[in-house]
């Protein structure tokens, strides 16, 4: 019986140090200390003997369990305490799972980014309908009767409702600046406001050309504002949009809604205004009209242009996002390929 | 539009440290974009002037011949050329190795290497007009003629370029940046801007003065009438004889090719020659043609006028035209006729320089889509006073072409004259405009240099526009803004901080929840966003709505077959689903939009507008394989189930109301809104109902309206709601519930159910004695199988069960005995069989 309990013992301590995990450790504790571990056996005949060595033994045994309990532990701490218990040939270069493969629309992307710049310099968003009137898309724009965008052959207006006065011929926006009255019609000044949305125009199409387009307008109209504020308010947005400091400059440039009115071009991120290929090696890109609201504009929306002026700026969106990421046709935006649109998560 | 640099010179001395790079930036910058620069000289390089000493026979080919060309560097070059013209003593011009050539007039430019050429190495080669882009200064004689320079003063070796006198530089313009600047229009035009950015003096233009040789008046009754002087301000004719068709002298013909126009006759020549230096355009007629004295009217009803190009127009009184007594002979402003035109015996014409209404001749122009340089110019409104420029450059360049011209009549007929726009602009209001205070001599200077005059009196400040600037282009103190402040120079306008009081913060919850949509679906939903047309295939409204009623319509459609403005996203959507199926069996889209309906018309901004309803939808699509239909089901349900709750709005519920037209006949819901606004009571029930508000579907699309879209194999979910009528709330309304104390149990049952039994009705047996006291938590669905193991007609519903309490451990009894109570109402109720 002694020499059981040595065997047991010796066997035992040799099982706990090589025990290299604690899954393991807890078999070999299961093992020796369990109900039908090695030392229950023994402790189970210990009514069998004698007085004297049922005590003797019965010490003996609870000495044995002690000691292992003591190692089990000491083991146990010992193996907490090494680095890793997990095979050094765990390969880490497995790839991880993908969270859910969502995307926006790079342009809705690029919209928000402007909605939250906009936003946090206490710009209103405001949205109107696709289908609007001549009213607004140009007669309150100062389009002169005779414009030619006004022609079918330009704008898409919708049959049926291409007749009779400004009010009543529809179409689909061809852009969003008669947004613009829409708003200044229904807030009180000053208005600080941007009017993201789809316009569209009768062209046709082909990889820099489309027929619908994304713009993106921000006005100012407040009783003190000049084009070199607007300046500065275009170039904090995209620098804040792009991430980086972003040239931008201003030229003259003509649009019946503003006066004076400017072709914003901002330095190419491509070539860091070195000039290549996407700046057509001039080193800048034109990105916007802008210009101060022209008073016959400021008129429609029911304010005293010699009292009120302001800062527009019309960003076409589809450029922009085309710069972002350097695609080069701008008619996969609305192809709906998932090809195209999941790079954009 | 394209200028050449060296004819602006003509007006304009450019300080020689002005670098073109500079030129072009500052003309960028204060007046018209310029896109491009070409020097010339760079596609003439390596060519020289030839001189053919000697002519040898190919000893390999017929056609082929050897010249010997001295090309000034001392030796004689051997060039085996096929020149049908080439004769001992010509000169020629002779592209040497590393030139960029079009082989045989054809292809891409190349470069050209020394080679033998059957057999004989040939050095560089001679040049046919075609070969070198000069077809249109060298018409070809036959098809293997050569350029000959013979009568050319260049000496031999000089390069090409500077031979021929095309060391130009070529300034392209972008239209568009012009189109409210019609004095922009011609050389003349650009110099005189170019002198006013950089304070330049401009060269006068010598009126024209007749010689007395070149005048007689013979004809004393030469007259012009005008009709319609609202139309026509001005005309000017001359009645010139003398004259011949030969071609005119080559520097003229070289700077009219240069910016884009074709060389043809002297007398055309000269036309085109004055429209380009001035931007205003002028008619040549045969005056042997010309019936009686001109006059400038409407035309007949439905006359006909056989146009310069061949195209033969019927005429409306609207069109103006120029008629002789006759008929009409040109479309005023527009293009001459061909009854008139300049023919190879011409000897006399009568000169046209006219001032047409701008609009007048576009309307014309555009009604009979004819579009010339002359229409483009009128267009944007001509100031009657440059007929005189126009005049003395023409009557000059008539004078030094043919020295035997005599002007036999001459009328002048201006009745309508410019009035020169005048502004008037206070001085503070300016300064504010600008941001900046300049002063009354900065503030003349600039614009004395554009050619305003200015008065002040105290704060205000008088201005005479000039006259080409008085046709519409400048009417109002703000174009005066632009005037001032581009010529002081945009960038010397110092950046101004912008200073904004805060009126608290924005708060626009109806314009944030499709922002909160899109995201909660492409990011917690998995979905992609996709963007297509407003315009629908006339295929998808046959397959998705079965019929475009209520569709508003375009007039002028992209093209014949989407003709009608979408009032659902479905079908658009459809389509990308059928794309995408091509590349990917599994996937979800979906688009934010505007739907556009062809009714209930409200002008909510102007009374004056009729606009039609227009509602923001949101649609998405759920592609999949036709075999997991119930997951794909879940799939699309759960993300509208959810939406609510992550997009923070009023909740949404499903039931069958009214089946969409596209849907499956089994598998559709309608999505509804609780209308809090229209709460009432239901008398049989005695509880509280919610009126529902239908504001949207969720179904699977139909087998038929699939494979009309092309759909094979996959089965596809759609929804689409009605933004516009959810309620965002105003902030969170989650609430917060303790967490358990005590132990909660999942506990998984599964049952066999018949297959009609809906998880609806095994929810209210099983939940039917919940209440706050009861060990029951929760009953929710683990899934559904129907299979192998499965009898038919049965299907297998497995549910877990939360079981615990609040206020205690239970014990395991408890768990089972709760367990078994929903097991055994369960097979009660429904005739469940425990698995």
């Amino acid at each position: 019986m002694r020499e059981k309990l040595d065997a047991i013992l010796q066997t035992g301590e040799e099982k706990i140090r090589s025990s290299e995990t604690l899954a393991k450790l807890q078999d070999v504790k299961s093992l020796l200390l369990g109900k039908q571990g090695d030392l229950a056996d023994i402790l189970k005949e210990i009514p069998k003997l004698d007085g004297s060595m049922r005590a003797e033994i019965g010490r003996a045994a609870n000495e044995i369990k002690g000691r292992f309990t003591e190692l089990i532990e000491t083991r146990r701490e010992e193996i907490n305490l090494k680095a890793s218990e997990i095979s050094p040939d765990f390969d880490l270069t497995v790839p991880g799972i993908m969270p859910l493969g969502g995307a926006l629309h790079p342009i809705t992307q690029m919209c928000y980014d402007l909605n939250d710049t906009f936003r946090s310099m206490g710009f209103e968003i405001f949205e109107e309908s696709d289908v609007t009137s001549e009213l607004y898309a140009f007669d309150n724009l100062n389009f002169p009767p005779d414009h030619p965008a006004r022609e079918s052959m330009d704008t898409y207006w919708i049959a049926g409702h291409d007749k009779g006065l400004g009010g009543e011929r529809l179409c689909l926006r061809p852009h969003l600046t008669g947004a613009s009255v829409r708003y200044l019609q229904t807030h009180k000044p000053p208005y600080r406001f941007v009017y993201p949305g789809r316009a569209y125009r009768s062209e046709a199409t082909d990889a820099r050309h489309e027929r619908a387009f994304f713009q993106y307008e921000a006005l100012i109209v407040d009783r003190d504002f000049t084009f070199s504020s607007g300046k500065v308010m275009i170039k904090s947005v995209l620098s804040k949009v792009f991430g980086r400091d972003v040239p931008v400059r201003m030229r003259v440039g003509f649009f019946p809604f503003v006066e004076p009115g400017f072709e914003i071009d901002m330095g190419c991120l491509v070539c860091g205004g070195k000039g290549c290929s996407v700046c057509k090696y001039v080193g800048w890109i034109e990105i916007m009209p802008g210009g101060t609201p022209h008073p016959n504009v400021l008129r429609a929306a029911g304010l005293d242009p010699m009292e009120y002026t302001g800062f527009y700026v019309n960003i076409g969106l589809d450029r922009l996002v085309m710069m972002r990421y350097g695609i080069d046709d701008v008619r996969l935006f609305r192809s709906a390929d998932l090809r195209f649109l999941q790079q954009f998560k | 539009m394209k200028l050449s640099l060296s004819w602006i010179k003509d007006y304009i001395d450019l300080p020689g440290d002005l670098t073109l790079s500079k030129l072009a930036y500052d003309l960028t910058m204060s007046t018209v974009e310029v896109e491009g620069m070409v020097e010339l000289r760079n596609s003439f390089e390596k060519m020289v002037v030839g001189f053919v000493k000697e002519i040898l026979p190919h000893p390999n080919a017929d056609k082929l011949i050897i010249c010997m060309v001295d090309v000034g560097d001392g030796d004689l070059k051997e060039i085996v050329c096929g020149g049908s013209n080439v004769v001992q003593g010509m000169k020629v011009a002779v592209a040497r190795p590393g030139a960029m050539i079009k082989w045989h007039g054809e292809g891409d430019l190349i470069e050209l290497k020394k080679a033998k050429v059957r057999g004989v190495e040939s050095y560089g080669m001679i040049c046919a007009s075609t070969e070198i882009g000069l077809e249109e200064l060298f018409p070809l004689e036959d098809e293997d003629s050569i350029i000959d320079l013979s009568d050319f003063e260049a000496e031999v070796g000089k390069n090409l370029a500077a031979a021929l006198g095309l060391d130009d530089v070529i300034l392209e313009i972008d239209n568009k940046s012009l189109t409210n600047r019609p004095d922009l229009w011609g050389h003349y035009g650009i110099a005189r801007e170019i002198a006013a950015i950089y304070d330049l003096p401009l060269k006068e233009v010598t009126p024209y003065l007749p010689h007395p040789s070149h005048s007689s008046n013979s004809k004393d009754d030469f007259k012009i009438v005008i009709d319609d002087s609202q139309r026509c301000p001005r005309y000017l004719g001359v009645d010139i004889e003398g004259l011949s068709v030969k071609p005119a002298p080559f520097w003229m013909q070289s700077r009219i090719w240069r910016v884009g126009m074709r060389p043809i006759n002297a007398i055309v020549d000269v036309t085109n020659y004055v429209m380009l230096a001035t931007g205003q355009p002028t008619h040549a007629f045969d005056s042997d043609l010309i019936k009686g004295h001109i006059s400038i009217c409407r035309a007949g009803d439905s006359e006909k006028l056989l146009l310069l190009n061949g195209k033969e127009l019927n005429l409306s009184t609207e069109d103006l035209v120029i008629a002789d007594e006759e008929e009409a002979v040109a479309l005023a402003g527009v293009m001459g006729g061909a009854k008139d035109s300049i023919l190879p015996e011409t000897n006399k014409v009568i000169l046209e320089i006219a001032n047409f209404d701008a609009l007048s001749v576009r309307r014309t122009a555009m009604r009979h889509e004819v579009r010339t340089e002359s229409a483009t110019r009128f267009e944007k409104g001509i100031d009657p006073e440059r007929v005189d420029l126009a005049f003395a450059i023409a009557m000059q360049l008539f004078a030094d072409l043919f020295p035997d011209m005599i002007v036999t009549g001459f009328h002048d007929n201006y009745p309508s004259p410019l009035v020169r726009k005048e502004i008037d602009v206070s001085l503070d209001w300016l300064e504010k405009r600008l941001g900046k205070r300049l002063s009354n001599e900065r503030i003349t200077g600039l614009l004395s240099r554009l050619g305003f005059d200015i008065t002040f009196d105290a704060d205000n400040m008088h201005i005479t526009a000039p006259t080409w600037r008085s046709t519409g282009d400048v009417s109002i103190p703000d174009d005066i803004v632009e005037e001032v402040a581009r010529i002081h120079g945009l960038e010397n306008f110092e950046p101004k901080t912008i200073i904004s009081e805060f009126e608290g913060p924005v708060n626009q919850p109806f314009i944030d929840i499709d922002r909160k949509i899109r995201e909660y679906l492409a990011f917690r939903c998995g979905m992609t966003e996709i963007y297509t047309y407003p315009w629908v295939g006339d295929d998808y409204i046959k397959a998705i709505l079965t019929s475009s009623d209520g569709m508003l319509e375009l007039s002028a459609p992209p093209s014949p077959d989407e003709r009608f403005v979408r009032n659902s996203l479905l079908p658009n959507l459809c389509k990308a689903v059928a794309d995408n199926l091509r590349y990917f069996d599994e996937f979800s889209i979906f688009e934010s939009a505007q739907v556009i309906f062809d009714k209930d018309f409200t002008a909510p901004y102007d009374s004056r507008e009729k606009l039609p309803l227009q509602r923001r939808n949101v649609a998405g699509a759920f592609a999949g394989s036709q075999d997991d239909l119930t997951i794909l089901f879940r799939k699309a349900k759960g993300v509208l189930e959810s939406l609510s709750r992550f997009v923070h709005m009023e909740p949404l519920s499903f039931g069958n109301a009214e089946k969409p037209v596209w849907a499956d006949d089994v598998v559709w819901l309608n999505i509804f809104e609780e209308d809090r606004g229209t709460v009432h009571l239901c008398q049989d029930k005695g509880t509280v109902h919610l009126s529902l508000r239908k504001i949207g579907n969720l179904a699977l699309l139909s087998k038929k309206a699939a494979l009309d879209c092309g759909i094979k194999n996959a089965a596809v979910m759609l929804f689409e709601i009605d933004i516009d009528s959810l309620k965002p709330l105003a902030s969170r309304t989650n609430s917060f519930t303790h967490i358990p104390e005590y132990p909660m149990t999942d506990y998984d049952v599964s049952f066999l159910f018949d297959s009609e039994i809906t998880w609806e009705k095994i929810y209210e047996a099983a939940t039917a004695k919940m209440g706050p006291d009861s060990v029951l938590q929760s009953v929710s669905f683990v899934e559904e199988y129907t299979g192998r193991q499965i009898p038919e007609g049965k299907k297998s519903v497995t549910l877990r069960l939360v079981i615990g309490s609040l206020s205690k451990t239970l014990k395991s009894e408890e768990i089972e005995n709760c367990a078994n109570a929903i097991a055994k109402r369960l097979v009660k109720m429904l005739g469940a069989k425990p698995r």
